[in-house]
């Protein structure tokens, strides 16, 4: 079918793309185009595959179908019925779920840090989680090709992890982020600005550069910020990929040997009416997110697999993970008009290691946010319990206001996890029941970063300062490890049990690290796609 | 207010941000001038409901200060979202769908100012509706309802999230804040210091 989508205001998508009957097995049907579904069609396209990407959204024109408003986004979220619970319950929606082509990345503020060597071995360092059955050193190569096809901005030296450097320049940044410098500074914290950010500081391709709107969240009709929908799906496109789009997978088909079979998913017209369909295909990759992935494992339920697919293990869902994602919210006399120039600007991640001395294992960034004007009532509302004619006080110094949050390392925990509700979605497919507490050394973790959080607003000269709880991202639930018993797939992604299913996206992360985990899973996704090439041509999967 | 401070929608006197509509892209243009000059009529809630509803969007968001064509019209656009089945992508598990959250929790707010004052909620003077609006934002309120559904949970993520979505996403407000609105395709230039746009408006206090 001819596509045609704008990408920015110069770039429109105007593809013949490949159209792969149902009848005929593809090589490869991939749930979901996000951080890890794109790269994932992007990179097996190239390799020669015939891949369908099923997407639950639809495409979003970025001159159409994206506008510069907070309360007319809402079709770029997921925002879908989902119940969620526990004692620290989620916000999910659009504080971290997208459904789009491009996923939660055309979304969410394109922070990109890399882990630090030290995620990967949490359990031999400081006797906490699980050591990942991978090393640093078998992603890096992958952060490096993200960093450049993404592409990432950042310094030219960045200190913390393993050192390294950026392939394009700081971005500028605006008031609200010279804010997070000056307090740091005062403080002697080391910081760095304009980036590790998913924005190209010069024009890339046929994207534009920043126009510093301010509205990263809202999807960016520059095209300037990375999303898999500007940054692969076009070249997998180009390379013979098919985004099948509103298209909501509901079960893994597997035959008797437990091989996966293909996808079954709804099908849904523009107006609305769905139909079953069946993509047949020789490997299924699920890329759905950490809610979603494991709610179609346990929805794939069948006399074989009583319990849900890939889940002997009885893992599937288990060790949810989000990070804490406090703000402090900082008053100042003088003018900042926050909501110009990206979120994410500037940051520091000099807290992220362990440090004995705190108590607690693990550690936290700092990181500048820009809340637009209804997130920033909504914080108000929710940490100082406004309403009335103060609240509309304390929203009228919204250009005083400088914000910043801790990206906190929270544990992985059993008791926090995904499992099917009783309450149905429009198809009559059970919803996903998302459960999440804070432990101990969560919270220990958090008191500390809040309270280094706060310090810095007032050594920036902040005249009054405020917390707001939250949290961002969502990992964990189909963890990779070292046995069939520990974990739900293998290093390379692979499910233990099903021997041609592939779960390459934010599940798989076994921890979570200080680190915004977009640019993670797309390498993961990446180092993936090269092993099921390798794994191909000699016949293994 | 003393006579001499500058009332809280004119700080950025005579900001517009509709002014610069013809610096916006269709899209974002349609969307935000439909949200002015074509309020949706009432179609979710019923007419006992939406005085109720009213009166208590008088108080938890007065804007009786500002001049009558400047204010926003908050319970059509909350209507406007439940009549389109609009959630926020999830639910709490120790709350009622959505919709049902709206009608219980306006049953519990004539409950409680029934409990407490012996009155309907719209025939309680201003002090008395902050009164009422209070011990349902701390959370134990009098009434029947908040037995079976979170009084703060209702508060805070069901009636003040739609409130602040509704008023914060006018330009009225935005004028009042001096936020620069929609800024596609143009953007902004002055990223330092604070500094304002040539077309933005010095704050006055």
């Amino acid at each position: 079918m001819k596509l045609h989508v704008h990408l920015s205001p110069n770039w429109v998508l105007d593809e013949e793309m490949r159209e792969y009957p149902t009848a005929e097995p593809v090589d490869a049907v991939i749930v979901g185009t996000g951080a890890a579904g794109g790269v994932m069609a992007q990179r097996l396209a190239r390799y020669g595959f015939s891949v369908v990407a099923l997407e639950a959204g639809d495409w979003a024109d970025s001159e159409e179908g994206m506008v510069s408003d907070e309360r007319a986004s809402r079709e770029l979220y997921w925002m879908d019925a989902r119940v969620t619970g526990g004692s620290w319950p989620l916000e999910l929606g659009d504080n971290n779920s997208g459904k789009t082509v491009g996923g939660t990345t055309v979304p969410y503020s394109a922070f990109c840090p890399r882990f630090h060597p030290s995620d990967l071995m949490v359990r031999t360092l400081d006797g906490v989680a699980v050591d990942w059955p991978i090393r640093y050193e078998e992603l890096e190569p992958y952060y490096e090709q993200m960093e450049r096809e993404y592409p990432v901005a950042g310094p030219s030296y960045f200190p913390w992890g393993k050192a390294h450097s950026y392939p394009y320049k700081p971005l500028a940044s605006s008031t609200h982020g010279h804010k997070l410098i000056e307090g740091c500074l005062k403080l002697g914290i080391p910081v760095v600005a304009g980036g590790p950010v998913g924005i190209a500081s010069g024009a890339f391709g046929k994207r534009p550069h920043c126009i510093f709107r301010g509205q990263c969240h809202l999807g960016c009709k520059v095209g300037a910020k990375h999303s898999t929908l500007v940054s692969h799906i076009p070249d997998a496109i180009r390379h013979g990929a098919e985004v099948r789009t509103r298209c909501m997978a509901f079960e893994i088909a597997v035959d008797d040997s437990g091989r996966a079979t293909g996808v079954r998913y709804y099908r849904a017209d523009s107006d609305g009416a769905h139909r079953e369909e069946f993509q047949p295909a020789r490997m299924v990759i699920v890329a759905g997110y950490a809610v979603e992935t494991p709610r179609l494992l346990l929805n794939s339920r069948s006399s074989r697999f009583p319990n849900g697919l890939a889940n002997s293990s009885g893992l599937v869902g288990k060790f949810l993970m989000t990070q804490a994602a406090h703000i402090a919210i900082g008053r100042y006399d003088d003018m900042i008009r926050q909501y110009k120039g990206p979120p994410a600007q500037v940051e520091t991640e000099e807290f992220y290691e362990t440090d004995p001395a705190r108590g607690f294992a693990r550690g936290f960034a700092i990181q500048s946010v820009g809340p637009l004007p209804i997130a920033m009532a909504n914080m108000l509302i929710s940490s100082q319990g406004l309403f009335g004619m103060d609240l509309r006080r304390a929203m009228a110094d919204y250009n005083h206001y400088a914000c910043w949050g801790i990206l906190g390392e929270l544990l992985p925990d059993e008791r926090n996890y995904v499992a099917l509700a009783d309450d149905r979605d429009q198809f009559g497919l059970p919803v996903a029941y998302v459960h999440y507490n804070l432990f101990e050394n969560d919270r220990k973790l958090i008191e500390y970063a809040v309270r280094k959080a706060v310090e810095i607003h007032q050594a920036a000269g902040a005249r009054e300062v405020m917390v707001v709880e939250d949290s961002a991202h969502l990992i964990g639930t189909c963890r990779m490890g070292f046995t069939p018993q520990d974990s739900v797939v293998d290093k390379w992604c692979r499910s233990w049990d099903v021997p041609n299913l592939f779960i390459p996206d934010g599940s798989c992360l076994p921890t979570q690290g200080a680190a915004n985990p977009a640019l993670t899973i797309s390498a993961i996704a990446a180092r993936t796609a090269d092993y099921i090439r390798s794994a191909a041509a000699r016949r293994e999967v | 207010m003393t006579p001499n401070e500058t009332p809280l929608w004119d700080r950025y006197p005579g900001y517009d941000a509709l002014s610069q509509q013809d610096h916006w892209e269709p899209a974002t243009r349609r969307v935000v001038l439909d949200r002015v000059y074509r309020v949706p009529p009432i179609r979710f809630f019923s007419p006992g409901e939406v005085e109720t509803l009213q009166a208590v969007v008088d108080t938890v968001l007065p804007q009786d200060d500002r001049p009558s064509e400047q204010r926003v019209p908050i319970v059509a656009y909350i209507d406007e979202a439940q009549h389109k089945g609009e959630i926020p992508g999830y639910r709490y598990e120790d709350m009622p769908d959505e919709r049902t959250a709206w009608h219980w929790g306006l049953e519990g707010i004539e409950q409680t100012s029934l409990a407490l004052y012996r009155r309907r909620f719209t025939d309680l003077g201003t002090d008395e509706r902050h009164a009422v609006m209070a011990r349902i934002q701390k959370g134990d309120p009098p009434g029947q309802v908040w037995q079976r559904m979170p009084a703060r949970r209702f508060f805070q993520s069901i009636l003040m999230a739609a409130v602040a979505r509704a008023y914060y996403a006018h330009p009225f407000a935005w004028n009042e804040i001096g936020f620069g609105g929609p800024a596609y395709p143009r953007g902004y230039y002055a990223l330092n210091h604070g500094a304002r746009e040539h077309w933005e408006v010095d704050e006055q206090r």
